[in-house]
């Protein structure tokens, strides 16, 4: 077992670094941050999709990328049916067996609706998908995403878009201990410490988009987040010291012992 | 034989390490256990951080459990067995006076156990044999349904389908100790009989989980084999259904072997000393899962440790086939070290500000037919 790559399925990566490709100001930008960020999995929208419309089309040009596969999201569904078609028309466009099941109804907040996650995920698993499931930070979920044979669980570091960071770390610590697949944080990280904080947890990779995007440098700050990736992985292995000495007795608990 | 454990279960990565006192103390206040962890609390250089490793345990016993302590009570309903546990004083060569409790001397004793308090019982048998078969242990199993909350068994291993037919009959709980995690020392302790088959044993908790069971005890009796390999397996094995059955909620027992019948020497003894740094590393590396201590520990033993890791005991405990409300035979599958009465040892517990549990469970969630 090659504990440097990360595995979906039967498919293996060198980066732990996954994007996200909407956002940007230009697909130009975009491209070359995809490009400096060192990623092999890139998240598309089925919306941002456009055949008929090659500037106005995302697909294509990232297709083009041959270190990088595709993963279609169902980005701008609101319930499992129309998450599902959106995954398989992203199949039949794209060639990839994988799909972020995103469904977020409510636009504003864009938190992830955890029955219709389930739901969609259940069917496109059982349909031969790689589903990977953007879902709140909930134990629970997780577990039950697994069961019905997701490739990875992201649980939401904080809402779409925020920049808050990792402010689910307690649940998606839980996530971690009981899963018996990748766990990807997903969504909130603006900074690449925090990517690295999410790795030393013991997250198999992180998903980044905004703060990518919406950086002052996109490109230099996609180099930043592999290398704050990068660092946090190492450091996982390395094996991180205690935060604080051990509690001392006050008075012997062990004095039973003859 | 098949002897080579599988990759999920097997302990030699962590054993084939040397742990020094950086990797004890490291150990002592890590908050992400794992198989290292309990290695490293379990090596002779551990030995010396018993003190902080009790004070470790007992913070997150309290953080986990609070100062409670809950208790359950044994039935053995049959000691015929034909298996040739090389330790055990119900095993076929022994000459002990062999029973099988008739429905209503069981209803009996389950009256008098539930005259004492108790809510939960664990009904105990020998191997599968036709005097205590799935037929007789599911209607022991109604009776006592009818009676306490929570229903556990300690029996044969058995099929998923009788593990259902179980559960249906109001049993949510199955124990069920490995006896060693080894194939080799296992194969030469269980001389003759279905015990010998290693593997079904070992995979019998996965299919009475998968049965409708929801809660799985786990165990090695210390003695047997080496401790360190039988422990790091026991952590595995935990773990391991803990995330493939992730509603069910597994505990463990460290039972050790005393004197039994037969005259029997443990090969690889375990101090009470051992048993304790065992009973702060099993808490320190599992915090949220329930440690049980029985009887077969001694009474100073047994008030050191509760609270401090230990956090489910039995008491009052019969280890004889009609033991609780009649003429019982003398001869028990292990002697008492802790015979107290459930009083005494309520006062014990309340004299350490622990509050004694009986019922922590709820019929209502049982699985119907
Ligand atoms: S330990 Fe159990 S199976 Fe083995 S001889 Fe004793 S009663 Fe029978």
């Amino acid at each position: 077992m090659n504990d440097e790559l990360l595995k979906l399925g039967s498919h293996t990566f060198g980066s732990r670094l996954i994007l996200g490709t909407g956002k940007f100001s230009d697909t130009e930008t975009m491209i070359r941050a995809v490009e400096a960020s060192g990623t092999e999995l890139v998240t598309v929208a089925l919306r941002r999709f456009n055949r008929d419309k090659p500037n106005d089309d995302l697909c294509a040009p990232l297709a083009k990328l041959s270190a990088v596969r595709l993963m279609p999201n169902t980005s701008g569904a609101i319930n499992a049916k129309e998450a599902v078609r959106a995954a398989q028309l992203g199949r039949e466009l794209s060639g990839s067996p994988f799909v972020k099941v995103e469904i977020h109804p409510n636009p504003h907040h864009l938190m992830p609706d955890p029955v219709e996650t389930y739901f969609a995920a259940k069917e496109l698993a059982a349909d031969g998908f790689l589903v990977l499931p953007y879902i709140p930070a909930d134990p629970v979920l997780a577990k039950k995403l697994e069961d019905v044979g997701c490739a990875a669980v992201m649980p939401l570091g904080a809402a779409i878009g925020s920049g808050g960071g990792l402010s689910t770390l307690e649940m998606i610590k839980l996530i971690i201990r009981d899963s018996n697949i990748p766990v990807i944080v997903d969504a909130g990280l603006r900074a690449p410490s925090e990517a690295a904080c999410a790795m030393e947890m013991g997250c198999a990779a992180v998903l980044v988009n905004s703060a990518i995007a919406a950086a002052q440098d996109p490109v230099a700050m996609a180099e930043a987040f592999a290398l704050g990736v990068q660092t946090g992985f190492e450091a996982r292995q390395a094996g991180l010291m205690l935060q604080s000495e051990f509690a001392v007795a006050t008075s012997p608990l062990t004095s039973f012992l003859s | 034989m098949k002897t080579t454990l599988p990759e999920w279960i097997d302990p030699a990565p962590w054993l084939a390490r040397e742990y020094r006192v950086v990797d004890v103390e490291h150990a002592i206040g890590t908050e992400s256990p794992d198989e290292s962890t309990l290695a490293a609390l379990l090596s002779p250089a551990a030995a010396e951080f018993l003190e902080p490793m009790a004070a470790r345990a007992q913070a997150i016993t309290r953080r986990h459990f609070g100062q409670t302590i809950q208790l359950y009570i044994p039935l053995y309903l049959s000691s015929y067995c034909s298996n040739g546990c090389a330790y055990c004083g119900f095993a076929s060569d022994r000459h002990t006076d062999r029973h099988t409790l008739p429905f209503d001397a069981v209803e009996k004793e389950l009256d008098s156990i539930k005259t004492m308090g108790f809510e939960e019982i664990l009904l105990l048998t020998g191997e599968r044999s036709s005097r205590a078969d799935i037929d007789y242990l599911r209607t022991c199993v109604r009776l006592a349904a009818d009676r306490f909350h929570t229903v556990a068994i300690e029996v044969f291993p058995m099929e998923q389908d009788e593990y259902h037919m179980l559960a249906e009959a109001g049993c949510v709980s199955v124990t069920m100790y490995q006896e060693t995690y080894d194939p080799e020392p296992y194969d030469r302790m269980h001389r003759w009989g279905p015990k010998k088959d290693f593997f079904n044993r070992l995979d019998a908790p996965a299919r009475a989980l998968a049965g409708g069971l929801r809660f799985a005890g786990l165990g090695a009796l210390l003695g047997l084999a080496d401790p360190y390999h039988d422990m790091i397996a026991l952590y595995r094995h935990t773990r391991h259904l803990q995330k493939t059955y992730w509603q069910a909620g597994v505990s463990l027992s460290f039972p050790r072997i005393r004197h039994e019948a037969g005259g029997f020497t443990a090969p690889h003894p375990v101090d009470e000393k051992m048993l304790a740094q065992i009973i702060f590393a099993f808490r320190i590396c599992l915090p949220d899962v329930p440690l049980t201590l029985s009887t077969r520990e001694g009474a100073p033993f047994r008030d050191g440790i509760a609270g401090i890791g230990i956090n489910k005991m039995s008491i009052a405990s019969r280890t004889t086939v009609g033991g609780y409300s009649g003429n019982a035979p003398e001869e028990g599958q292990f002697d008492i070290n802790d015979g107290r009465s459930l009083e005494t040892f309520q006062a014990m517990l309340h004299g350490k500000n622990l509050e004694p549990v009986f019922k922590n469970w709820e019929k209502l969630y049982r699985l119907t037919a």
